[in-house]
């Protein structure tokens, strides 16, 4: 067995071509696509390509960010044309950020999410952003020589540490569309002023896989909360004793169901959140302290109320609280799973907010 | 003579030199061999009585031979006084200071009893000869083991002379279950090897396997370590050596006590331990003398450093040019920006480097050691440094080989190390035809080739397959406390496994 095994294997690749093994290819020649931007296009649909800042060499100067674009039927077409616009081999493997068109996403994100999710070289890995107000490729030339993966990276480091709009990769944006139907995606416009070439404007909300709105300033606040992120924020409050500063630290939300028979009777929202005293004349203690803390409630309650006011009113339950509520009745969560998105519009809501200060 | 009657190998002549003994036939064997030495002495000035001493020069010790052998012939009246009768018994049981006297009367065992340092009596008018023991002993002096250098530990090491080294093992091991056996290799040779086992702990079958293919070596003489090795195990085909060894007795030690089976050969100055096991080349003699804790970790970074120097160039082969999706964003710039000047393929250039790499290592390694070094430095770093500013070769691609090469020198057992770099060259070859699927090819035929060795009916894999059926000992890739270590895990069978209350 022992003897026959090396020539077989050896006799096998060799009738095969080595036609399974992959392809090589230098590195020394690639342009490496860090950025890609989806617009609709009369032609079907425009991509648009940014490298970031290129290195000339180890000691050479850097290199303007390589910008491409193309206009195809499809995106695939899309891509291959941008292929034959660079001298070098451009490789889609390191794109991990997605720029979406509010036009585009008004028609529907789905088709682009599933190139992302087939193609070989792309993947579900990438930064997902909503181009609210322009094109994505409008969003990637605000970028200029330098691009825009640097802002962005920038932009979702800072979200990991509370600074920033939560962000969404298109894999976590897909899973949301296809098991909650709607989802939320941070949004960004080419700023207007100031060093930053991106500016965030709040996060656009998904159903099915079409943009149904925006949600910006107070419900977008909302929204953070409901989604559980790190939605760190100053609140201000004007006390009798002087105004105080409150930073939010952490929020962490959960949604109760009531069942009367097997539909839906009730919807209860409990958000707890962790703060932490930021600015004061007299720390505030007993009294003051309480009355601080309810004060920080009702702004709490409030941004919930607006976010999903103007949730419920697109029927998008993006944040999973019917899902998450769900699972404590799961037999008849199952027989309303269907029909959730009209339920959510419907049933009286019960928001408590709990606010801890430290 | 036909073909096949002229390659046959010629059967063994027993006795060497037959026939019997006398003066004149030692004379006519040692014919042309300036060395041997014959003299002729009047006992106690009786020219009447005459003995003839013989003797190879070099071998025996001028210094015995006159104290112990002429002074007395030549001085003691009861030896001209005594009958001629008596004469040859008065000789063989004391008139000589020697340790042992024997009589011969065949020519053979007089001929390999003076190359062996003896020297032979001849009394006139007799054919057989008292053969005195007055063997030089001259030899290199016990010093440190260079190979294997003790931080925290005895210093001494084995030296060419066999019964030095056994000496130093029963110094340490004083129990008489330790046994000593002793086969001749080497036809012209003649060269001693001794096996050496506790009787009650080694497994009596492997002393027997080995003694057997001892015994059944026929070759010139015991020259080089491979003379004994590769006809010792049971596959030479496989560059991954089956034979540990150590210049340290107290490794040695150590492994006798583990119930592994000791071989010394005269002239070469180490000692194997069998059967060997992929483990026994990870260990160094300071496993032992440092706490359990460092032992473990440094033994971890050795079994990770092999991982490295096997992997690292075909793992940079396999991500540069075939999956560059795999390394990191900001890597991937920098390996971009650096390749766009270099001429050659990723592939040529890892492999080049690689080959210069180990010519470098020869290079430093045949030289003397002053010269050595500054081939190295020149080689490493004004070359290396120089191949890069020039853009011949990407400063990845050097740092990717030199990772590898340094982690190789951790290996403990130099013929392991070798091993590794053989393999590391396939490796990188089929990184190079099929990216990472290549890579995990070879690693699977590398397992394979593994799992398929074996040393004295012990599997090479042994400390990581269950294939025999017995639990060994305790676990390989990290040192437990001593007191946690109970159980001997050198062979398969012992009749007693348990080392420690």
């Amino acid at each position: 067995m022992k003897k026959h095994f090396t020539p077989l294997l050896t006799l096998c690749l060799l009738l095969s071509g080595c036609s399974g093994l992959p392809a090589a290819r230098e590195m020394g020649d690639m342009a490496l696509l860090r950025t890609l931007g989806v617009d609709p296009s009369p032609a079907g649909v425009a991509v648009t390509g940014s490298t970031g800042p290129r290195a000339r060499g180890l000691q050479g100067d850097g290199e303007p960010a390589l910008t491409l674009s193309a206009d195809r039927e499809s995106l695939s077409g899309a891509c291959l044309a941008m292929q034959s616009q660079s001298d070098s081999f451009v490789f889609f493997g390191y794109v991990d950020q997605l720029l979406i068109g509010e036009t585009l996403a008004e028609k529907g994100v789905r088709p682009v999410l599933d190139y992302f999710a087939r193609d070989a070289e792309l993947g579900l890995g990438a930064q997902l952003w909503l181009v609210r107000g322009a094109t994505a490729r409008d969003a990637l030339s605000a970028g200029g020589d330098e691009g825009i993966d640097t802002r962005l990276e920038t932009i979702q480091n800072d979200s990991k540490m509370g600074i920033a709009n939560l962000t969404r990769t298109a894999g976590a944006v897909y899973t949301d569309l296809l098991e909650l139907g709607s989802a939320y995606v941070p949004a960004l416009s080419p700023a207007e002023g100031g060093d930053a070439v991106l500016a965030e404007r709040g996060y656009g909300i998904l159903k099915g896989d079409t943009l149904t709105g925006f949600l910006e300033g107070e419900p977008a606040k909302g929204l953070e909360l409901l989604a559980g992120g790190p939605a760190s924020d100053i609140i201000e409050v004007e006390l009798p004793e002087g105004p105080v500063s409150v930073k939010v630290t952490s929020a962490h939300t959960k949604g109760r169901l009531a069942f009367q028979g097997d539909a839906p009777s009730g919807l209860t929202v409990t958000c707890k959140v962790e703060t932490r005293l930021s600015e004061y004349r007299e720390r505030p203690e007993g009294e003051v302290l309480e009355r601080l803390r309810v004060e920080v409630e009702r702004c709490e309650r409030r941004r919930i109320e607006t976010a999903l006011e103007q949730l419920r009113a697109w029927g998008a339950d993006c944040t999973g609280l019917g899902a998450g509520a769900g699972m404590f009745h799961p037999a008849r969560w199952q027989a309303v799973r269907a029909d959730w998105p009209e339920w959510f519009s419907q049933v009286p809501v019960e928001i408590q907010v709990e606010v801890k200060i430290r | 003579m036909s073909r096949q009657e002229t390659n046959a190998p010629h059967p063994r002549k027993e006795p060497r030199l037959p026939g019997p003994l006398s003066l004149a036939r030692l004379e006519e064997v040692f014919s042309d061999c300036v060395d041997f030495s014959k003299r002729e002495v009047f006992l106690h000035g009786d020219s009447q009585r005459r003995a003839t001493v013989c003797y190879i020069d070099g071998q025996a010790r001028t210094e015995r031979l006159n104290d112990y052998v002429l002074r007395p012939l030549a001085q003691d009246p009861m030896l001209a006084s005594v009958p001629e009768g008596e004469l040859f018994a008065l000789l063989e049981r004391g008139a000589l200071y020697a340790q042992a006297a024997k009589r011969e009367t065949e020519v053979d065992p007089v001929a390999f009893a003076l190359i062996n340092g003896s020297c032979a009596l001849f009394l006139e008018g007799r054919d057989d000869c008292l053969v005195f023991p007055v063997a030089t002993e001259e030899k290199r002096s016990v010093g440190e083991p260079e190979n294997e250098p003790a931080l925290k530990g005895a210093r001494d090491s084995f030296v060419e002379s066999l019964r030095t080294n056994t000496s130093l093992v029963r110094r340490r091991l004083r129990a008489p279950e330790l046994k000593i056996r002793e086969h001749i290799v080497g036809r012209q040779s003649l060269t001693p090897v001794d096996v050496l086992w506790i009787d009650g702990i080694a497994d009596p079958d492997t002393v027997a396997l080995l003694s057997e293919r001892l015994d059944a070596i026929d070759i010139d003489g015991v020259e080089a370590a491979g003379n004994l090795e590769e006809y010792l195990v049971d596959s030479t085909r496989s560059p991954f050596p089956l034979l540990p060894f150590t210049q340290r007795p107290d490794r040695f030690c150590q492994g006798l006590l583990e119930g592994r089976v000791g071989l010394f050969a005269d002239g070469i100055p180490l000692g194997w331990l069998l059967p060997g096991t992929i483990d026994q080349f990870f260990k160094t003699g300071q496993d032992r003398a440092y706490h359990w804790l460092v032992a473990s970790a440094l033994s971890l970074i050795r079994w990770l450093c092999a991982l490295i120097t096997l992997l690292v160039p075909g793992l940079y082969i396999a991500l540069v040019t075939f999956h560059p999706e795999a390394i990191p964003p900001k890597l991937a710039l920098s390996i971009v920006a650096a390749k766009q000047e270099v001429p050659f393929s990723t592939i040529f250039e890892v492999l080049i480097m690689l080959l210069a790499f180990e010519v470098i290592q020869e290079a430093g390694l045949r030289l003397p050691g002053p010269i050595g070094a500054t081939v190295s430095i020149l080689g490493g770093l004004v070359v290396g440094n120089a191949a890069v500013e020039a853009h011949i070769v990407s400063p990845a691609v050097l740092i990717a080989v030199a990772i590898a090469g340094v982690a190789g020198y951790t290996m403990p057992s130099q013929d392991f190390g070798n091993a590794l770099r053989l393999w590391r060259f396939l490796l990188a070859i089929l990184a190079s035809v099929g990216g990472l699927t290549g890579l995990a090819l070879g690693c699977a035929g590398l397992i394979y080739h593994l799992a398929g060795l074996e040393s004295f009916g012990v599997p090479y894999l042994a400390p990581f397959t269950t294939g025999t059926r017995v639990p060994r000992g305790h676990p390989s890739l990290f040192r437990l406390p001593l007191p946690r270590m109970k159980w001997r895990d050198g062979p398969v069978r012992t009749q007693n496994r348990r080392n420690q209350r």
